[in-house]
């Protein structure tokens, strides 16, 4: 029995198939998805979300979202997602980096917001790099 | 002697004088010709034509250039009528998540029925500021297109300062960019550079942007104005309320006309009696009810928390979407009309030719004939 996987994003489906297992990262921690799972709805919080096929672990930068999981189907909807696989390592370095120095100079309640999500989002993307090797 | 690009003027022999007066349509900008209207059997010339005589060469040279434009003009057609079909399958491949999201919002939104919902995007403050979004495109001759839509956006601004509210403006698209800068007494924003193919991280950036604008509580209303593709000739400029957002996920118009999330538009490119057309199907989606048991992780409040956002995000990116599809449309028509002043011209410009290869060659005849007479 395997779970079927749907993530997602306004734009494209950015995965469509049956895995074994997944770890998805929720706004109160992170849980873990088998197969006869009962079924839930979750929100999504930006970070990443593992992938479990065969023994083999993928990694996922999520940007925030929600999840309904339902008999053996899980769908991810999710404003942005990128494989772990298609991350430059360098570039997103530079994008944390980039990120945590516009945190530090933002001022007024309006850039703290926007820095916040920008640090968040840069920080999974990194994540998700790191979480294959 | 060089043919200015003005005015042209066939020389009037009497020999020549079966159709003396010819019609010029002006296509493009850099023809400039005066339009006159055709005539056939009016032998009077407008006064506004000032004789200024062209040689073959010139002509010759006209003829080419009006060639090359005449296939440039019909190349961007094809390219504009291809990106419509891409522009078709990016809505296309939306569709899954919006069906997903627009489930999932009504469910939760029966559940919540009875609950006082307090989510920071749904919030309705008394108005004093708005942001307008306003949605260009990015390169030219795309017809009336981007014109509509910032005489549109100027004429929300009036209304607005008529209200006696303030606004502030977050232009997306270098064509609404240049416009904006170029005006410094209109508050703006932020300037976002539009893309060929809208996707998801365009969309995000101007969400993220708006989702601030209306968190910290700088602005109190965010209205969207982007073009909506009505059909391959028309297009709508459309003023949409996008934050707050109504937690039942509808759409509402400026004039207070909401569009329920389940109603979706699709329009697809097809042909009917030889020529291509836009059809729109409006399709409804399905609300098939959660399965009883299913538990909410977390508070339903922080669920629906998590979706308006999603929410906002995908009607950011169909509108980008129908923006870039109403261009293309528009581009479409204006490079088809375009081309068909090309033929036009290249005809006449070719009849004029002619005439005067025909009259430079009885003028060289004459001339011998007269010489040999007097010869002998």
């Amino acid at each position: 029995m395997t779970l079927n996987l749907c993530v997602l994003t306004p734009n494209r489906i950015v995965w469509d198939s049956e895995v074994k297992e997944i770890i998805l990262s929720t706004n109160s921690g992170q849980i873990g998805v088998l197969p006869n799972h009962a079924p839930i709805a979750t929100a999504v919080d930006i970070g990443i979300l593992r992938i479990r096929l065969n023994d083999q672990w993928l990694t996922m930068a999520l940007m925030g979202g929600f999840a309904r999981i339902g008999n053996n189907e899980i769908t991810v909807l999710v404003n942005d997602a990128e494989k772990g696989s298609d991350i430059d390592p360098q570039e997103a370095q530079q994008t944390l980096e980039i990120a945590e120095a516009n945190l530090r100079k933002a001022e007024g309640r309006r850039q703290i917001i926007e820095a916040n999500l920008a640090l968040r989002r840069a920080r999974a993307r990194v994540e998700a790099i790191n979480g294959i090797s | 002697m060089s043919c200015s690009n003005l005015t042209m003027l066939v020389s009037s022999k009497p020999s020549l004088s079966d159709t003396s007066s010819l019609s010029f349509r002006s296509s493009l900008n850099p023809f400039q010709l005066p339009t006159h209207s055709s005539s056939s059997s009016n032998p009077s010339r407008s006064s506004s034509v000032t004789p200024i005589h062209c040689g073959l060469r010139e002509l010759r040279s006209r003829i080419n250039s009006v060639k090359n434009t005449q296939k440039i003009t019909e190349a961007m057609k094809l390219v504009a009528a291809a990106k419509v079909r891409r522009a078709q399958e990016a809505v296309v491949n939306g569709r899954p998540f919006s069906e997903t999201l627009v489930e999932v919002l009504y469910n939760i939104n029966e559940q919540l029925q009875t609950e006082d919902i307090d989510v920071p995007l749904t919030k309705i403050r008394p108005v004093k500021k708005v942001a307008l979004v306003v949605v260009t495109g990015d390169r030219g001759l795309c017809g009336p297109f981007n014109n509509n839509i910032i005489k549109k956006a100027e004429a929300r601004i009036a209304e607005l300062q008529g209200l006696g509210l303030d606004y502030t403006v977050v232009s997306v698209g270098k064509k609404g960019n240049s416009y904006f800068v170029r005006r410094p007494y209109i508050p703006v924003d932020r300037f976002l550079e539009g893309t060929t193919l809208p996707t998801a991280k365009e969309a995000q950036a101007i969400a993220d942007d708006v989702f601030s604008l209306f968190v910290s509580e700088e602005v109190d209303k965010v209205e969207l104005l982007y073009t909506k593709f009505v059909s391959l000739v028309k297009s709508d400029p459309v003023i949409h309320t996008l934050l707050p957002l109504s937690p039942k996920g509808e759409i509402c118009d400026i004039n207070g006309n909401c569009v329920d999330a389940a109603e979706d538009e699709l329009f697809r490119l097809t042909t009917k009696e030889g020529k291509l057309t836009v059809e729109r199907d409006v399709f409804r989606t399905q609300t098939v009810d959660f399965s009883p048991i299913l538990q909410f992780e977390q508070d339903p409040v922080q669920i629906l928390d998590a979706l308006l956002p999603l929410y906002l995000n995908s009607q950011i990116l169909k509108a980008l979407q129908e923006s870039l599809a109403s261009e293309l449309a528009s581009r479409m028509s204006a490079m088809s009309n375009a081309t068909d002043n090309a033929v036009e011209l290249k005809k006449t410009l070719s009849i004029v030719y002619n005439r005067e290869r025909q009259a430079k060659i009885t003028g060289e005849i004459l001339e011998i004939v007269a010489g040999a007479n007097a010869l002998t």
